[in-house]
C-alpha cells in the first residue's frame, strides 16, 4: 500500500504549538464553566484558609500562652477548628468537582475520536501505521486525562498559594521575608543543574530500556529458534551488555533525580535554621514575636512546595499538551465525502459493469488503466493474475473504499457514485482474506451478517456453510467465545464461520478474496463446497486462487499489470494458449505424480 | 534456589551505610523542633543573644550535614537497587534460557516479558524506595511521637490516640484504592481494544455496515470507565482532607491542654510549640504511608511472578553419548509406541505413533490442524519428551545423548520464519557460528534466497528488525531454511516452510535439499511436494491414519485421493 499524507510521527514530548493546543482543550473544558469557576472558587478558599490557619496559631501562641487566657484561646480555638474544618472541605470539595469536569471531558474526546474514526476514509487506515494510530487514541489520550486531573487544580492553586504566602509573610515581617527568599535562587540554579543531568540521563535510561525489553521479546518469542541452535550461552551475553548498560544509564538518572529532594530539604532545613537563628534577634528586639517565628516555619514551608510542585507540572503539563495536540491531528482530518440526496435503490439485479475505469494509488504508479469488465446478474465471474496485478484493487473499487480516477463502474446501470456508500455496501456481502472475526460468541459474529436475524436463522447459516459441524463439537458450542489468540479454532474453521456470516447477510452480490493461506486440506474441502453453495444465484466476483473455483467461473478476467489482458471461460482461455494459458501451466511441475 | 530479595545480600554494606545516612538526614529532622524550643524558652524569653546564636549556628551545620548525607545517600541507593535490578534480570533471563519446553508451557510469553520488565522494575524501585522514604516516614512517624512525648508526655498523650487511628485509615483505604484501581485498569483495556479492533477492522465495519452498532458498544464500555474513575478518584481523594482535619484538630488540642501546662507552670512555651512542631511534621509522613503502602503491595504481586520464575525446577535428562560415535542402524529414526500430551493437560496430542525412518529419506507428514503434526517434529531435537514411549536414533534413546550435540545435528524451520534483529549474514551464521562466508552464500543459493540478498542495498550486511521487518513472508522463510541448510544436518525438518513459495522456487529448494541427502521430513498442504516423498503420513487426531508412498496412498486412502483431486482437479488416473 502506498505511502500518503504523513501527521507528525511517534513520541514527542514537546508541544508544536502549545497555545492552539491548549485553546482547543479549553473549548473542551468550557462546557463545564460554571463548574471550573466553582472549583477554582474552592481552590482559593483552600489556600486563604492555609494561609490564615498559621496566622492564628502564631496569634495564639503570642496572646493565649505566652500570657495565659484561657478564654481567649477557647474563642480561638473554635475559630480555628472551624477554619480547619472549612479548609478541609474545600480541600475535597475542589477535586471532588474537578474530577467530574475532566472525566467528562475526555469522554467527550474519545467519543469524538471514536465517531471521527467511522467517518474517515478508508484511504486513511491503510496508509496510517497502527502503531501510532493507536498510541494516539490511549497512550496520549490517558497522558492528557492523568495530567488534566492534578494539573489545573495544582497550577492554579500553586500560583495562589506562592502570591498569598508572600503577601503573608510580607505583613509580618519583611526582614524574615528576605531570610526566606534567599534561598530562592540556590533553589533555582540548583535545580537547572541538577535537571539538566537528569533530562539527558533519562532520555539514554529510556532508549536502554526500550533496547533491552526490544530484545527481551525477541529472544522469548523465538525460544524455540534459540534452543535449536543452541544459543542459549550467546544470548545470555548479549542481554547482559544491554542489561549492564541499562545499569549505568540508570544509576546516574535515578541518583540526579534523587537529588531533587534532597536539594529541597536542604535548602528548607537551611531556611527554618535562618528563620529561627535570625528571628530570635529579631524577637529579643522586640520586631517580632514567637508567634511570628512560628507562623514563618509553617510559611517556608508552605512556601517552597509550590515552587517545586510548579517545576514538576511544568515538564508534565508540556507532554500533556504535545499528547493533545497528537489527539488533534486525528480531529482534524476531513471527513469522507458522502452524496447528500443519492439514489434510492430496491432490489437489484446485479449486474455490474466497470466501464474504462483507470485508478491509482500514488500519483507516480498507475494500479489499474482502463479497465473494463462484466457480470450478468447470477453470474460468478474470477479474477486471475499475478501477485500486484490490481485484483484486490477491483474489489476496493466495487465497495467505494476508492474512487475511480477515470471511468465509471454500473450496478444495473446505475452509476455507484451517485448513490450513498451506505446504499451501495447494503447490497453487498463479503468473504476477505482475514475472515476479520471480532471478540464476541460465535453465534454475534454470525449475526454481524443480519443483526435482525434468529437464532435458527444463524444455525441454518453455519449448516450451510458446513461450520455446524464442528461448531457443535466445541464445548460452548455457538456461545464459544472467539478470542484473537486462536482460542483452539483453526484458520480454515473461521473462514467457514466467515462464510455463514455472509450467507445470513444474504446479499445480491457476493465478493470472494481467495487467500493462498494455508488451511489444512480438510477443513480447505469443506470451505470450498461451502463457498459453491455460497455462490449459487448471486453475482460473485472473485478474486480466485482455488482450482475449482476458476474452472466453475463463468467468465475469467485475466490481469497483467493492472490491465485485463484476456478474458473468457476456463476452457477457452486455455485452448488461446496465451497468458492464461502460461499461468495455469506453471502451477503445476507436472501434471501427473 | 535464590529466590529475589536474597540477590540483595551482595550489598549489604552499602545498604547499611545508606541506612544510617537516612538515619543521620531522620535525627536532623527530628531534633530540629527540640533546637527551636531551646531557642524559644533558653533564648528569647530569657534574653539571651549567645544562646539563640549557638543554637542557629547548629542549626545551619546540622542542615549541611543533613544535606550532604541525602546526597551520599542517593548514590548509594542508586548503586544498590540498580546493581540489584541487574542482577536479578541476569538470573531471570539465564534461568528461562534454562528452561525446557515443558517449564516454558507453564508461563505465556506475554506473562514472561512482562516479569523480566516491569516486575524487575517494581522490585528494583522498592529496594530504592525503602532505601530513602520508605523508612523514613514511618521511622519519622514513630519517631516524632516519642522525642514528643519524651518532651511533654501529657500533652503528647493526643498523639497516642490519633496516630493509630489514622495509620488504620490509611491502609484501609490504600485497600480499597488497589481493588478499584485494578477494576479502572480492566475497564481501560476494554475501552483500548474496542478501539483497536475497530482500527482493524475497519473495512469490515463500513462494509457490513455497522458503524452505529459500534458506536453504541463503544459508549458503553467508555460511559462505564468514566463513571467509576469519577467514583474512585472522589473516594481516595479524601484521605488528604481526613488527615488535615484529625491532625489539626490535635493541634487544637495540645494547645488547650499547652495553655493550662503553662498556667500551672509545667510546661514551657517552648515545650508546646515543640509538640506542635512534631505533630505538623508527622502529618505529611502520614499522607506518604498510603503512597508507600500501595508500593509495597505493588512489590509484593511482583516479587510472587519473579520466584516463579527463579524457583521452576528444571526436569532435563540428557546423557552423554555423541552422535558422531554411535554406529548407524539399520533404522536412523524410530518412534516407538510414542505418545503426547501437554503438561497438565488430559488430551492425547500423539497416540502410539509408529515410524521407521532410513537415513537420507524424505517423510512427509499431511494432516488437519492440531493432529499433531507440529508436535511430532518438536519431539525430534527434545524440545518436548515423549509421555510414553520412546525415540530411537541408531538404536539410541534420545535421552541418552548429549542435548547440544544432537540439537547441532538437526536443522529446524519453523511454522513462522523467526529471525533476530542483525545482519541477514549473522541470521545465517546462527546455523553454524563458525561459518565462512562462501558457506553462507552457498546455503542462500540453495535455499533460493542469495539473489534477492543481493538485490538489496547492503546485501548480506542488510540489517534485519525485529522479526525480520524488511523481508517479505516468503523471503524470511527462505532465510529461516539457509539457516538450517548451513548446519549440512543429519535431520532436516520443514515445519509448513514453503507455504508462501510458488511451486517453481518450491521445486529448486527441495532438489537443493535432496542434494545434501539428509533425513528429511517435511509438513506440508501441497501435494506437489509431496510426490517425491519416500514416505507419506497422514496423521488423524493424533493417529496414523494412512501411510505409503504418494502412488500407494492414492490407490488406498479416499481422503488423500479427494485432496489430490481438489489441487489437481482432474480424474485420479489410477494408472498413472
Amino acid at each position: 500500500m502506498p505511502r500518503g499524507p504523513r501527521i507528525h510521527q511517534a513520541e514527542r514530548a514537546e508541544p508544536q504549538e502549545p497555545l492552539l493546543a491548549i485553546k482547543r482543550i479549553w473549548t473542551y473544558l468550557s462546557r463545564s464553566k460554571w463548574t471550573i469557576i466553582l472549583t477554582l472558587f474552592f481552590v482559593s478558599i483552600d489556600v486563604i484558609l492555609r494561609l490564615v490557619a498559621p496566622f492564628l496559631l502564631g496569634y495564639a501562641i503570642d496572646h493565649f500562652l505566652i500570657e495565659t487566657d484561657p478564654i481567649g484561646l477557647i474563642r480561638l480555638i473554635i475559630l480555628l477548628a472551624l477554619v480547619y474544618l472549612v479548609n478541609a472541605f474545600a480541600s475535597w470539595f475542589q477535586y471532588f468537582l474537578m474530577v467530574g469536569i475532566t472525566q467528562k471531558t475526555i469522554y467527550r474526546m474519545r467519543e469524538d475520536l471514536f465517531a471521527k474514526l467511522h467517518r474517515l476514509p478508508i484511504r486513511f487506515f491503510d496508509q496510517a501505521q497502527h502503531g501510532d494510530l493507536m498510541s494516539r487514541l490511549t497512550n496520549d489520550l490517558e497522558t492528557v486525562s492523568q495530567t488534566l486531573n492534578d494539573s489545573v487544580i495544582q497550577l492554579f492553586s500553586s500560583v495562589l498559594s506562592l502570591i498569598g504566602t508572600l503577601v503573608f509573610m510580607i505583613y509580618l515581617s519583611p526582614i524574615l521575608t528576605l531570610v526566606t527568599l534567599t534561598i530562592v535562587p540556590f533553589l533555582y540554579f540548583g535545580m537547572k543543574w541538577i535537571t539538566k543531568r537528569t533530562r539527558a540521563y533519562f532520555r539514554k535510561q529510556q532508549q536502554h530500556l526500550g533496547d533491552l525489553n526490544g530484545y527481551i521479546e525477541e529472544i522469548i518469542a523465538g525460544q524455540s529458534v534459540v534452543k535449536i541452535f543452541s544459543k542459549e550461552e550467546r544470548v545470555i551475553s548479549d542481554f547482559e551488555e544491554k542489561n549492564a548498560d541499562l545499569k549505568t544509564s540508570g544509576y546516574y538518572a535515578q541518583a540526579y533525580s534523587g537529588f531533587i529532594p534532597k536539594l529541597m530539604n536542604g535548602l528548607n532545613n537551611i531556611s527554618f535554621a535562618l528563620i529561627a537563628f535570625v528571628g530570635g534577634v529579631l524577637a529579643l528586639n522586640d520586631v517580632v514575636t514567637v508567634g511570628v517565628i512560628v507562623t514563618f516555619t509553617q510559611y517556608s514551608r508552605q512556601f517552597t512546595r509550590p515552587l517545586n510542585n510548579l517545576a514538576n507540572q511544568f515538564n508534565h503539563l508540556l507532554a500533556a499538551i504535545a499528547g493533545a495536540e497528537r489527539v488533534f491531528e486525528i480531529l482534524d482530518i476531513p471527513d469522507e465525502k458522502e452524496i447528500v440526496d443519492g439514489d434510492h435503490w430496491q432490489k437489484i439485479d446485479g449486474e455490474i459493469h466497470f466501464d474504462h475505469v483507470s485508478f491509482a494509488y500514488d500519483e507516480d504508479e498507475d494500479t489499474i488503466i482502463d479497465l473494463s469488465l462484466y457480470a450478468n446478474p447470477g453470474e460468478t465471474i474470477a479474477i486471475v493474475g499475478p501477485t500486484g496485478a490490481g485484483k484486490t484493487t477491483i474489489i476496493n473499487l466495487l465497495c467505494r473504499f476508492y474512487d475511480p480516477d477515470e471511468g465509471v463502474i454500473t450496478i444495473d446501470d446505475c452509476d455507484i457514485t451517485n448513490t450513498t456508500r451506505e446504499t451501495l455496501r447494503k447490497q453487498i456481502s463479503f468473504v476477505l482474506q482475514d475472515p476479520f472475526l471480532f471478540n464476541g460468541t460465535i453465534k454475534e459474529n454470525i449475526r454481524y451478517g443480519d443483526l435482525n436475524a434468529t437464532d435458527q436463522d444463524i444455525v441454518n447459516a453455519a449448516k450451510l456453510a458446513n461450520a455446524d459441524q464442528f461448531i457443535s463439537k466445541l464445548p460452548n458450542g455457538y456461545d464459544t467465545i472467539l478470542s484473537q489468540e486462536g482460542g483452539g479454532i483453526s484458520q480454515g474453521q473461521k473462514q467457514l464461520i466467515s462464510i455463514a456470516r455472509a450467507l445470513l447477510a444474504d446479499p445480491n452480490i457476493l465478493i470472494l478474496d481467495e487467500a493462498t493461506s494455508s488451511i489444512d486440506t480438510v477443513t480447505e474441502l469443506k470451505i470450498q463446497d461451502a463457498l459453491s453453495t455460497l455462490m449459487k444465484g448471486r453475482t460473485s466476483v472473485v478474486i480466485a486462487h482455488r482450482l475449482n473455483t476458476i474452472q466453475q467461473a463463468d467468465r475469467i478476467f485475466v490481469m497483467k499489470d493492472g490491465q485485463v489482458v484476456e478474458n473468457g471461460t476456463h476452457q477457452s482461455l486455455l485452448e488461446k494458449k496465451g497468458f492464461y494459458y502460461e499461468l495455469y501451466n506453471g502451477h503445476f511441475e507436472d501434471n501427473v505424480g | 534456589m535464590k529466590k529475589a530479595f536474597s540477590y540483595l545480600s551482595s550489598y549489604k554494606l552499602p545498604m547499611i551505610i545508606a541506612f544510617t545516612l537516612m538515619l543521620v538526614e531522620l535525627s536532623v529532622e527530628l531534633s530540629s523542633p527540640l533546637i527551636i524550643a531551646r531557642i524559644i524558652d533558653d533564648g528569647i524569653r530569657v534574653h539571651n543573644l549567645q544562646e539563640i546564636s549557638h543554637w542557629g549556628i547548629i542549626l545551619i551545620i546540622l542542615a549541611a550535614i543533613s544535606f550532604a548525607a541525602g546526597i551520599m545517600n542517593s548514590f548509594l541507593s542508586a548503586h544498590v537497587s540498580q546493581s540489584f535490578g541487574y542482577d536479578l534480570r541476569q538470573a531471570t533471563f539465564s534461568k528461562i534460557q534454562a528452561f525446557s519446553f515443558k517449564n516454558l508451557n507453564r508461563f505465556p510469553t506475554s506473562s514472561l516479558i512482562t516479569r523480566l520488565t516491569n516486575d524487575v522494575t517494581q522490585l528494583q524501585s522498592i529496594v530504592h524506595m525503602s532505601l530513602r522514604i520508605g523508612s523514613r516516614a514511618p521511622l519519622l512517624i514513630i519517631g516524632s511521637t516519642v522525642l514528643a512525648m519524651l518532651v511533654d508526655w501529657k500533652l503528647s498523650l493526643i498523639l497516642l490516640l490519633t496516630m493509630p487511628i489514622l495509620i488504620l485509615f490509611i491502609v484501609w483505604i490504600t485497600r480499597k484504592g488497589v481493588i478499584l484501581f485494578h477494576r479502572i485498569q480492566h475497564r481501560l483495556d476494554r475501552v483500548n481494544n474496542v478501539m483497536r479492533e475497530n482500527l482493524t477492522a475497519m473495512r469490515l465495519i463500513k462494509a457490513f455496515l455497522r458503524s452505529d452498532h459500534e458506536e453504541d458498544n463503544f459508549a458503553q464500555a467508555s460511559m462505564s470507565l468514566r463513571d467509576l474513575t469519577i467514583y474512585t478518584l472522589r473516594l481516595m481523594q479524601i484521605s488528604g482532607p481526613v488527615i488535615m482535619v484529625v491532625m489539626n484538630l490535635s493541634i487544637l488540642v495540645i494547645l488547650w491542654l499547652g495553655q493550662i501546662q503553662i498556667a500551672n507552670q509545667a510546661s514551657s512555651v517552648g515545650e508546646v510549640v515543640a509538640v506542635i512542631n512534631y505533630a505538623t511534621r508527622t502529618m505529611h509522613s502520614i499522607s506518604m504511608m498510603s503512597f508507600i503502602l500501595l508500593a509495597f503491595s505493588r512489590a509484593q504481586a511482583s516479587k510472587d511472578r519473579i520466584n516463579d520464575v527463579l524457583t521452576e525446577e528444571i526436569d532435563l535428562i540428557e546423557g552423554d553419548q555423541t552422535i558422531d560415535h554411535i554406529k548407524p542402524t539399520q533404522h536412523q529414526l524410530v518412534f516407538d509406541h510414542v505418545s503426547f500430551s501437554y503438561p497438565n493437560k488430559e488430551a492425547l496430542i500423539l497416540n502410539k505413533i509408529n515410524l521407521q525412518v532410513n537415513q537420507g529419506e524424505t517423510i512427509a507428514v499431511i494432516g488437519a490442524t492440531g493432529s499433531g503434526k507440529t508436535t511430532l517434529f518438536q519431539l525430534i531435537p527434545r524440545l518436548y519428551d515423549p509421555t510414553a514411549g520412546e525415540i530411537l536414533f541408531n538404536g539410541q534413546p534420545l535421552q541418552a545423548l548429549k542435548l547440544k550435540n544432537l540439537r547441532e545435528k538437526i536443522g529446524y524451520v519453523p511454522q513462522e520464519a523467526r529471525l533476530f534483529s542483525g545482519t541477514v549474514m549473522e541470521n545465517i551464521r546462527w546455523g553454524k557460528p563458525k561459518a565462512t562466508d562462501e558457506e553462507i552464500i552457498e546455503a542462500a543459493k540453495a535455499a533460493q534466497i542469495h539473489d534477492t540478498i543481493m538485490k538489496q542495498a547492503e546485501q548480506y550486511q542488510t540489517m534485519i528488525g525485529q522479526r525480520g521487518v524488511n523481508f517479505s513472508g516468503g523471503q524470511k522463510q527462505r532465510l529461516s531454511i539457509a539457516r538450517a541448510l548451513i548446519r549440512k544436518p543429519e535431520i532436516l525438518l520443514l515445519d509448513d516452510s514453503t507455504s508462501a513459495l510458488d511451486l517453481q522456487t518450491e521445486a529448486k529448494i527441495l532438489a537443493a535439499i535432496k542434494s545434501l541427502s539428509c533425513t528429511t521430513f517435511i509438513i506440508t498442504q501441497k501435494i506437489t511436494s509431496l510426490l517425491e516423498a519416500d514416505q507419506i503420513i497422514l496423521l488423524e487426531d493424533g493417529e496414523v491414519s494412512a501411510r505409503g508412498d504418494h502412488h500407494t496412498l492414492l490407490k488406498t486412502s479416499s481422503l488423500y485421493q479427494q485432496i489430490y483431486q481438489s489441487q489437481y482437479g482432474e480424474e485420479v488416473n489410477e494408472n498413472a
